[in-house]
């Protein structure tokens, strides 16, 4: 490997790292704390990352880079969409919080991305539990530093504590990956293609499926899936609004980044009863998300348990994985990797209309504060109506189609596959569940149209047009991605090659390779071998 | 041009809408809302001739357009093939041109009524027409779909922000009543598209949702029974409710007396037949056999909600829910209509959505007009109108008659064609097999005909005759308005009123119109047999039926214009195998072979 491959390859994440220590040491600077500089520099790092990243895409089936780093097209999707919530994260992030943290602040926002594009380009089971470490642990940090508020610290702690807990959880699981496999490589590149490594063997179906157990559960907690989303409401209360947004995103990216990794690294033969335990909990986040959301009076709450509901929506399409076949509206992967690039800006949207408008000093919470916001903010109103819809996946938004491409997934499952009734039956309680969705998403459409039309009791709006932007930029991006859903689907379709290129009978261990094949990961893999 | 008239005249209300965003407040906004509104009508009514030039009788759909939407790359992955599809034939054409007849009336009839957030308002009703005009000429699935959910939206604001009282709680169980429906709707949708790429049959193995190949793939027997049904199943749960069958109608009396007028008219006139629509071009079409067999679980609802409906109007103390339990025990009778598989019944049908829509929106309208006056709807608070609003009173009359059929106005053509088709509905006939319906079905439908009668002129000497009744301080001429009805309002009434009688007199070229797109598009008769239909409706008035018997299989039995018979003293009494049979091209030289 050549040093400068290094740099080149992996020159976003370069850029995010750079530019997230320079705004670390701004930081500590007086005139930078006081000024717009901070945010803009934000800004430009996280531009300059997502400019690099699609003019300078990895190239081919599969590149590396760096030991434990893979390279392939799914890097390129998640950096795509990654960097571009994450513009829409910096914007809505612009104001806040108004404390001389702010430096800390942002700089933990772009290592978070960080940790999201390192998810997606892991090879190594111990470099992918670093990057999502990398994910969480600014997290914790930005939950506590987004307000001066008695419930930020509570919510940091509660995160914090359940985070470390689900991290254990996930990090032993990988170890029995690791002792049922004997590597902790996930893909080799052979003949140009990837091929899996942590396939099972026979006679290992029972620790692999301790492992594949705990690891799925210390994910479910950065998705927030049932049974390990406890922490969602409180946590997502006692945030800042513009926190709240980025926790809906980019925790749930990773999350389900990793899933899919590891998924794919043990060809997609799951065991039946792990499938059976997956089924349940999508269907429990749905129903269990859905039906809390309606008793829900503050709108943070409702968000936390309809991010809990839309984990089980993606699960539906993570279940399907790449069994039904290649192609949008058939490729579960696909329609996952759609799905949380909209769920991302939608949920974002909703936030972002949080944090720009207030009420007695105090951000706008309870649905009731919403009443006059229509006649005050038409255009605020609108886009917030447009990201509601879209989560509720109505028409004329992008929403709608995510949702399409997840059930029309869940059909698509060959009729001969035992998996075919449960799935269709999963993907029937999901669209019931979005008919449940909708009534409390309408409770809050409702509230900024109905309730009020007096200018005068509207929420005033706070200081500054980041927030506003984002919002509004997150409803256009709703209405676009309706109209031209192939300008992202294109970009994730070259993402279901890499996953189910493979060939179902891999086997497990790294076997002897051909010299000509061009790999960086077999001497790592030797290396990772030989120093455990 | 061509090709893309229906875009434009789809979109054109959404032109209006960002116009109206950009307009300054003031009077000026209903008046650009209702001139954009001829506008799209004006364009619509060219589309009528682009429509008429296109030789729909000899096409399936014209003035299609097709942009592709979601698409699936390359054949390794597998091809997706969903577009923005769009074309109509008869029945969406005509429609359409209701659609865009009704929205500028109802515009017009909100100048008064709607006095606050008016930019918000006109923009919505825009918005809606777009959905309405959207579903009657998609022809792809997802389209449907979309534009079908879409009308949703607009009318959940019109519902809750303008509506009564009780606006919030209509408006809601109107949204997720609809809503809850139709995700299952969504279901046999992505089902479908499944079903039909899995058997390998669609054009270059692509994943479809054009209407047109799936009605393809439905018609040579793509879909097995068992598939068919599960799908017909999912498509009723959204169609049923929309129309709305008994038992899922609730949400419609409370939707239309807390809607404002307009919400009502369009509501009525229009969104409903989105239901039987889809009924019409979806279920019927893609899902043959299932249709048949549904046919008569389907027409006992109808016939429940008919005269459970009109029991149920006969009840009402409020004017206007009164009119909306009519509605449904109207659209009983559509659903009877279009499951009677035959081309009278389904014409029959088609025309009663039209005359519904006309009919009932205008009475939805006089009521407007009585409430703006009287701040009240109820039965018990006003009477004896008459004297104070002959004009009113008139309209009233004259729109109550249509609505119970009375012979010569527009209602009755409808009812009379779909009780006929009903009852012919299990005899052979040159259509082809059997229907699944029958007299049986006729006796109860027409009890709700007698219903209907009876609760409307009850509705109408409770409200125009007898000794005059007014609450205090009304009637309510604050707004602009006199004792009787204004020009502006016999302006809105007097076009329907004219329509209907049109339609009543002379329906023929609105039927002829139909016939063949709905032996072609709804029924799927083979060419021949459309050919032979065409031609006995040139040739002769006379359409004589025959029926098959033991010797003559139901395919055999070819129907000739009377006049190619020679009349004799024992025609009636000859057996069926023993008359002439003619081929449709002998039938045209008017010479019938004996067999």
């Amino acid at each position: 490997m050549n040093g400068s491959a290094w740099f080149t390859q992996l020159l976003p994440e370069w850029i995010l790292l750079i530019g997230g220590c320079l705004v670390l040491f701004l930081g500590a600077t007086r005139s930078a704390r006081s000024s717009n500089q901070l945010p803009f520099i934000s800004l430009v790092v996280v531009l300059a990352a997502l400019v690099v990243s699609v003019l300078r895409p990895v190239e081919g089936l599969a590149t590396t880079a760096a030991p434990g780093l893979l390279l392939t097209e799914l890097t390129n999707y998640v950096r795509f969409v990654a960097l571009g919530v994450g513009l829409l994260l910096a914007l809505v992030n612009w104001h806040q919080p108004i404390s001389s943290e702010r430096g800390e602040y942002l700089a933990m926002m772009l290592f978070s991305l960080l940790g999201v594009l390192l998810t997606a380009s892991a090879n190594d089971l111990l470099v992918l539990f670093f990057a999502i470490e990398l994910v969480s642990v600014p997290t914790y940090v930005l939950i506590g530093l987004s307000r001066d508020d008695s419930r930020a610290p509570e919510s940091t702690v509660k995160y914090f504590f359940l985070g470390a807990m689900a991290a254990a959880v996930l990090a032993y699981g990988l170890s029995f990956l690791y002792g049922v496999a004997g590597t902790t490589t996930m893909y080799v590149v052979r003949d140009g293609t990837l091929q899996s490594t942590l396939a099972l063997g026979a006679g290992m179906d029972g620790l692999a499926l301790i492992g594949l157990l705990l690891v799925f559960g210390g994910l479910c907690f950065k998705i927030a899936a049932v049974p390990f989303h406890f922490y969602a409401p409180d946590v997502y209360e006692g945030a800042a609004s513009p926190v709240t947004g980025l926790l809906g995103f980019v925790p749930k990216i990773a999350g389900f980044v990793a899933l899919l990794k590891i998924f794919g690294a043990m060809d997609w033969a799951l065991p039946t009863s792990f499938l059976w335990i997956v089924w349940l909990v999508a269907a429990a986040s749905m129903t269990f998300g859905n039906v809390q959301a309606l008793l829900q009076q503050n709108a943070k709450r409702v968000l936390a348990y309809s991010s809990i509901a839309h984990s089980g929506y993606m699960l539906i399409a993570l279940l399907v994985g790449p069994l039904a076949g290649a192609g949008p509206m058939r490729d579960g992967v696909l329609a996952l990797l759609f799905y949380i690039g909209i769920y991302g800006a939608m949920n974002l949207g909703v936030f972002a209309l949080l944090a720009s408008y207030q009420r007695d000093a105090k951000s706008i919470e309870l649905i009731d504060e919403f009443k006059g916001l229509a006649a005050k903010a038409p255009i605020a109103a609108l886009a917030l109506a447009a990201c509601l819809f879209s989560l509720m996946g109505f028409p004329p938004t992008a929403g709608l189609l995510g949702k399409l491409y997840i059930f029309s997934s869940a059909f698509s499952l060959d009729q001969s596959h035992a998996f075919h009734g449960p799935l269709v039956a999963l993907a029937i309680i999901g669209l019931l569940n979005s008919a449940i969705a909708a009534a409390y998403y309408l409770r809050l459409v409702a509230a900024a149209y109905m309730q009020s039309n007096d200018p005068d009791s509207a929420p005033v709006p706070k200081e500054g047009m980041g927030a506003r932007l984002g919002l509004v930029c997150c409803a256009v991006a709703m209405i676009g991605l309706f109209v031209s859903p192939m300008s992202l689907v294109r970009r994730a379709k070259p993402v279901d090659v890499v996953l189910t290129g493979n060939e179902v009978s891999t086997v497990l261990t790294a076997a002897p390779e051909d010299s000509s094949a061009v790999v960086l990961a077999k001497p790592l893999d030797s290396e990772s071998a030989s120093s455990r | 041009m061509e090709s893309w008239i229906l875009t434009i005249v789809v979109f054109s209300p959404l032109v209006g809408a960002v116009l109206l965003m950009l307009m300054p407040n003031g009077g000026g906004l209903r008046r650009l809302a209702f001139g954009w509104s001829l506008v799209t009508l004006a364009l619509a009514i060219y589309a009528v001739s682009s429509f008429l030039q296109a030789g729909p009788d000899e096409n399936t759909y014209v003035l299609t357009a097709h942009v592709p939407w979601i698409t699936g790359g390359d054949s390794s992955l597998g091809l997706v093939d969903i577009g923005y599809r769009v074309g109509v034939d008869a029945i969406g054409m005509w429609l359409i041109v209701l659609t865009a007849f009704l929205t500028p009336l109802a515009i017009w009839a909100s100048f008064t009524a709607i006095r606050e957030r008016e930019r918000e308002y006109y923009i919505l009703l825009l918005f809606l027409q777009v959905g309405m005009l959207g579903v009657f000429c998609a022809l792809d699935l997802l389209l449907f779909y979309v534009f079908f959910e879409f009308t949703l939206v607009p009318l959940f604001f019109l519902i809750g922000i303008w509506g009564g009282p009780e606006k919030r709680y209509a408006a809601f169980k109107f949204f997720i009543f609809t809503l809850a429906g139709s995700v299952l709707t969504f279901a046999g949708v992505v089902y479908l598209a499944y079903y039909a790429w899995s058997s390998g049959a669609t054009t270059g193995g692509a994943l479809t949702l054009s209407i047109e190949e799936l009605t393809k793939l439905g018609q040579q027997g793509v879909f097995p029974y068992g598939v068919q049904w599960w799908i017909f199943l999912a498509f009723m749960a959204g169609f049923a409710v929309k129309v709305p069958l008994f038992p899922v109608h609730t949400w419609l009396p409370l939707a239309h007396t807390e809607a404002p007028t307009a919400g009502s008219v369009i509501l009525a006139g229009v969104l409903l037949k989105l239901g039987t629509y889809g009924f019409c071009r979806l279920s019927i079409p893609i899902l043959p056999e299932a249709a048949v067999g549904f046919a008569p679980f389907v027409a006992v609802l109808a016939i429940i909600g008919i005269i459970y409906a009109a029991l149920a109007a006969w009840m009402q103390e409020d004017v206007k829910k009164l009119v909306a339990y009519s509605s449904v025990s109207h659209l009983g009778f559509c659903m009877l209509g279009l499951f009677s598989m035959k081309i009278a019944g389904v014409s029959g049908a088609v025309m009663y959505m039209i005359n519904h829509g006309l009919s009932t929106g205008a009475l939805f309208l006089v009521i407007g007009c009585i409430y703006e006056r009287y701040h009240t709807r109820s039965i018990k608070k006003i009477g004896g109108l008459a004297r104070q609003m002959p004009w009113m009173a008139f309209f009233l009359v004259f729109f109550t008659l249509s609505s119970i059929g009375l012979p010569g106005l527009n209602g009755f053509v409808g009812e009379f064609l779909v009780l006929l088709g009903t009852a012919i509905s299990n005899t052979a006939g040159i259509e082809g097999d059997v229907g699944p319906l029958g007299y049986i079905y006729v006796i109860p439908a027409a009890t709700g005909i007698i219903l209907g009668a009876v609760y409307m002129l009850w509705m109408c000497r409770c409200v125009l005759f007898g000794p005059l009744n007014e609450p205090a301080n009304t009637p309510d001429t604050s707004r602009g308005l006199t004792k009787d009805l204004t020009m502006r309002e016999i302006g809105f009434l007097a076009p329907i009123a004219l329509v209907c009688i049109f339609l009543g007199a002379y329906p023929k070229p609105l039927l002829e119109s139909l016939e063949p797109a709905i032996a072609r598009n709804i029924l799927q008769l083979p060419e021949d047999r459309i050919a032979a239909i065409l031609e006995l409706d040139n040739e002769a008035e006379v359409v004589l039926i025959a029926e098959a018997t033991d010797a003559v299989p139901p395919s055999e039995v070819r129907i000739v214009p009377a006049a190619a018979l020679v009349p004799t003293d024992d025609f009636l009494t000859t057996p069926i195998d023993k008359i002439n049979i003619a081929s449709p091209e002998t039938a045209k030289g008017g010479v019938a072979d004996e067999r």
